[in-house]
């Protein structure tokens, strides 16, 4: 099987790896890597913490990225089969660390949020490894209970339980941002996996109906949800992360102020190589760059939806369930992250999926892409008559 | 033909409906164009909205400093210049050293640990740590390259010639304003307008980016002074060796060009030095020649007699009795030192006759006097620009008693500054004319000047200063070889807490050479305690070694034969106090 691999992307006019989902992924690792030297430079060199090493954040981001890679091809060695096998065990391991990272002396805190499990030089963070485990359990959950999906009883509210629980773990630590991901990934694969449509659009209008409430009847709390759309207002304060990661996009214009010429990374933009590393993307590359970014995002998400399509056509449930599940995870990681970068959504805390800094994240993402990559290349062997 | 759905094709039976896969994708495709729709916005549309809030946070329209001009003497040789150094500021919330980086910080700046710790623990924004240091040390504590601590340019006003011009140039403060003498009298023309320029600056404050310049700056003027730099180093020296010499208190003397009031050289004792002003005590500072009065005894005589003569109330021959030496008005004394019996009006200058000078005084009205008084400059200050300029003490005619009328005619109950003495013997240099004195440097004719006395008048009170230095006369000491000079004695008793106390002030105001006077020189000297105290021992030495060499220096061609002068043998007379 590695030796297939090794043999290369495509072996006698017969394509082993799909080229428009590898070469988009690779393109928005590479970009990452080359955005999160251009952000850290300026922070890494003026910080004591980095030993003012100008390349920290670059040596760190390309280990990750190594590491990342040859992640991602051993989880291309694995079948789908064995995944979905060991989808419940790997869930509840993320559910042990989810655990473990709010023991005291064992989870980390940095800025008052406990989400890192210190492993000698590394540190791991659980909520990353937790969004994939997510979508092979609620992959693998939807593909067993696919007769009972109708059923409220039987479908809906054991998956509701176990969400509870996770989610109630992620927001102890406190990370808003995951829990949204993880709920968004188990809902999107039971919708997908064909819950009752009258009882999803119930609970979606519900939904709906009592975050207005709570929000029209506290002016406190509607100021809190809707205060990042007006940054200015309070731009030396709560806006000021925001208010600059505008500026960035403004200044950026068309085509950006040149690669290196950030001004907003000069200690300006807090977090620009992690949460706003699209806004130095904006300020230096320009529109031209932010659609580059969103384009490629769009492209690798609309390739999530068809090979998992093509796996479900070829009656793979669970393949094509992980698959399409991967493709929610990147695509509304990816919305949120570049939403709040923009203004349009409240500041959440969420990472740039395979572009900005961070070793778990960067991980679990190679991880989820080397296990579409092999949904593909079964499909691929099924329809040429040949065995997985 | 019609697509056959997957739904009815009972070979590919989906179990899962295809719609839901296709909404989800589209909602999540509809979310990137939305990200693409507002990232047009923000990029294309509202970016001139974003832009200027992001100049407004780091663009920054910093000062570039004009340098202050430089002060020089009438030759052009530097006086005062300002050069480039360097002050360490910092940002106390950005700075965080370590023990051994405080340590070498302060070692550095020659800063007390303690000091530098709580500075930087101030709850501001900026603090400077040190300010004006040498560009060398800068460049070394630039090379520790600690956080938050940060360098700016600034001038360091420099002085050359050190303490022989403190008073007369003054000093700058440590924002480059003028604070002392000619550095606060011409500080608009020395200070520049600063230019401007608009740059970038990172959160920290290191500017990054240059934009554009707003307006050049504008260099501060150079002032040429009328001082003559070597006429000043000799008054300076020999007054600090007669200061030592007499063990005196203090000292001053001023040289006057006397065809255009052109201030040649002002020294006062003690003096400080400029460039180093820790430890400056206020007696170093006072500008005494300008600040400070005293009644100055008979300096005051020739125009007491003067006006006699210009108001026709005697000849320079006319005999005036003043023996027995005493003459009692009311219920008050004077007298003189020795009794002279009768003496013209010549010889009561010659031998500084107190009684004589009384008489002269009491033939005219007090009205008369202090019209003379007034006109002279007495009693208001001469307006140099200088700070804290005294006018002396001269008080309205209409209180004055007999009395005081007869012992101000010879510097008593009248107090002035030694400028102004300097400035009112122009009219016995001039033909009884005075014009402005200037600091700076006249390269046109001077203004009229004013007539006080008439021409015959100055020409007559000349001759008898010429003989007051002569043999017979209070100060044959004040002569020189190749000139002839004239001046005359002061020797007061000092005021202290209205009674007069056995100190004395010891001054000589003159003029040379008589025969086209060029130059006035007076001399003051405060409380000689080294046994000798009369003002033709004390000061006319003085005045003779300043005036000789300043005639020289500047080439003033001689008037009288090179002979030997008589001095050690002639027995000086003694002035009445």
């Amino acid at each position: 099987m590695l030796s297939r691999f090794a043999g290369g992307i495509d072996t006698g006019g017969r394509e082993e790896l799909d080229s428009l989902t590898l070469w988009p992924a690779l393109a928005l690792l590479l970009i990452g890597l080359v955005m999160v030297y251009s952000s850290s430079i300026a922070t890494a060199e003026a910080s004591r913490f980095t030993g003012n090493q100008p390349s920290y954040f670059l040596i760190r981001h390309s280990v990750f990225l190594a590491v990342g890679l040859v992640t991602g091809v051993m989880a291309f060695q694995i079948p789908l089969r064995l995944w979905q096998q060991a989808a419940p065990w790997l869930f509840l391991a993320g559910v042990v660390l989810l655990i473990l990272v709010l023991v005291p002396f064992i989870g980390r805190s940095v800025n008052g949020a406990q989400r890192w499990i210190g492993l000698g030089p590394i540190n791991l963070q659980p909520s990353e490894l937790m969004k994939v485990f997510a979508v092979l359990y609620a992959a693998d959950y939807t593909a067993r209970k696919l007769d009972d999906m109708a059923s409220f009883r039987k479908g809906f509210v054991p998956m509701a339980i176990v969400m509870v629980l996770v989610g109630g773990l992620l927001l102890r630590e406190p990370d808003f941002g995951a829990f949204v991901v993880v709920v968004a990934i188990a809902v999107g694969i039971l919708f997908l996996g064909g819950i009752n449509a009258r009882l999803f659009g119930g609970l979606m209008i519900v939904m709906a109906i009592a975050f207005v409430i709570l929000i029209w009847s506290s002016p406190y709390r509607r100021e809190r949800i809707f205060g990042f759309m007006d940054p200015w207002q309070d731009a030396y304060g709560k806006g000021y992360q925001l208010s600059h990661a505008l500026i960035a996009f403004g200044r950026g214009e068309w085509f950006g102020v040149g690669l290196g010429a950030s001004v907003e990374k000069l200690f300006y933009l807090p977090e620009a190589h992690t949460d706003f590393l699209l806004a130095v993307i904006a300020e230096e590359l320009g529109f031209v760059g932010v659609a580059l970014v969103v384009g490629l995002f769009a492209l690798l998400v609309h390739r999530c939806f068809a090979i998992g399509r093509q796996a479900l056509v070829l009656d793979r449930v669970y393949a094509g369930l992980v698959a399409q599940g991967v493709g929610i995870w990147l695509g509304v990681q990816g919305f949120i992250n570049m939403g709040v970068n923009m203004g349009l959504l409240p500041t959440k805390g969420l990472t740039l999926p395979l572009m900005s800094f961070g070793g778990s994240g960067i991980m679990a993402n190679c991880l989820a892409l080397g296990i579409l990559l092999r949904v593909d290349w079964e499909n691929r062997q099924l329809m040429r008559g040949q065995q997985v | 033909m019609r697509p056959v759905k997957f739904s009815r094709s009972p070979l590919l039976s989906q179990r899962l409906p295809a719609w839901r896969q296709r909404l989800l994708l589209g909602l999540l495709l509809g979310g990137f164009l939305v990200l693409l729709g507002r990232s047009v916005y923000l990029q294309g549309i509202n970016n001139e909205f974003l832009g200027d809030k992001g100049r407004a946070r780091y663009e920054r329209v910093i000062e570039i400093s004009a340098t202050r001009g430089r002060i020089v003497d009438r030759h052009g040789d530097v006086l005062a210049v300002s050069t480039p150094v360097k002050s360490v500021w910092a940002i106390p919330e950005d700075v965080k050293l370590s023990p051994a980086q405080s340590r070498d910080l302060s070692k550095m700046l020659d800063l007390d640990v303690r000091d530098l710790n709580r500075k930087l623990a101030a709850d501001r924004d900026f603090v400077f740590v040190k300010r004006q240091i040498p560009p060398e040390l800068a460049t070394q504590v630039a090379g520790l390259k600690l956080a938050g601590i940060h360098l700016q340019n600034e001038y360091r006003r420099y002085y050359p010639a050190g303490d022989v011009m403190a008073h007369m140039l003054g000093f700058t403060g440590i924002e480059d304003k003028g604070q002392e003498g000619i550095e606060l009298a011409f500080n608009d023309q020395l200070t520049g307008r600063a230019g401007s320029r608009r740059v970038i600056k990172d959160r920290r404050g290191n500017i990054v980016e240059d934009v554009e310049s707003i307006h050049g700056p504008q260099e501060g003027k150079d002032i040429v002074l009328a001082l003559d730099s070597k006429v000043q180093y000799l008054a300076y020296a020999s007054l600090k060796k007669a200061i030592t010499e007499h063990k005196a208190k203090a000292g001053g003397m001023v040289v006057l060009d006397a065809r255009n009031g052109e201030i040649l050289a002002l020294v006062n004792l003690p003096t400080y030095n400029p460039n180093n002003r820790n430890r400056l005590a206020g007696a170093q500072l006072r500008n005494r020649a300008l600040t400070d009065t005293f009644e100055p005894g008979s300096t005051m005589k020739p125009f007491t007699a003067a006006l006699a003569l210009d108001k026709g109330k005697v000849r320079f021959d006319t005999p005036i009795q003043t023996s027995p030496g005493k003459l009692t008005i009311g219920s008050a004394t004077i007298s003189d030192a020795h009794a002279h019996g009768l003496l013209t009006v010549a010889q009561v200058i010659q031998k500084s006759s107190n009684i004589g000078a009384a008489k002269l005084a009491l033939s005219m009205t007090p009205a008369e006097m202090w019209e003379m008084f007034d006109h002279i400059g007495f009693g208001s200050p001469i307006k140099l620009g200088f700070p804290g300029e005294v006018g002396g003490r001269l008080r309205p005619a209409k209180y004055w008693k007999p009395i005081e009328q007869a012992t101000m005619s010879y510097g008593h109950g009248i107090s002035v500054t030694l400028m102004q003495m300097a400035r009112a013997y122009q009219v016995f240099a001039r033909d009884g004319d005075i014009v402005p004195l200037s600091l700076t440097r006249l390269d046109n004719p001077p203004p009229a000047g004013e007539q006080i006395f008439s021409a015959q008048t100055a020409r007559e009170v000349r001759a008898m200063l010429e003989m007051a230095v002569q043999p017979g006369g209070t100060a044959p000491k004040a002569q020189i070889p190749g000139y002839r000079v004239a001046g005359k004695t002061g020797t007061a008793h000092k005021l202290e807490g209205g009674a007069y106390a056995n100190k004395y002030v010891s001054s000589f105001v003159g003029f040379a050479p008589v025969s086209d006077p060029r130059l006035i020189v007076a001399v003051m000297i405060d409380e000689p305690s080294a046994g000798k105290h009369y003002g033709g021992e004390v000061a006319a030495p003085v005045f003779a070694e300043v005036m000789a060499g300043a005639l020289r220096t500047l080439g003033v061609g001689s008037d009288a034969p090179l002979k030997p002068l008589q001095m050690a043998n002639v027995e000086l007379v003694k002035e009445g106090m």
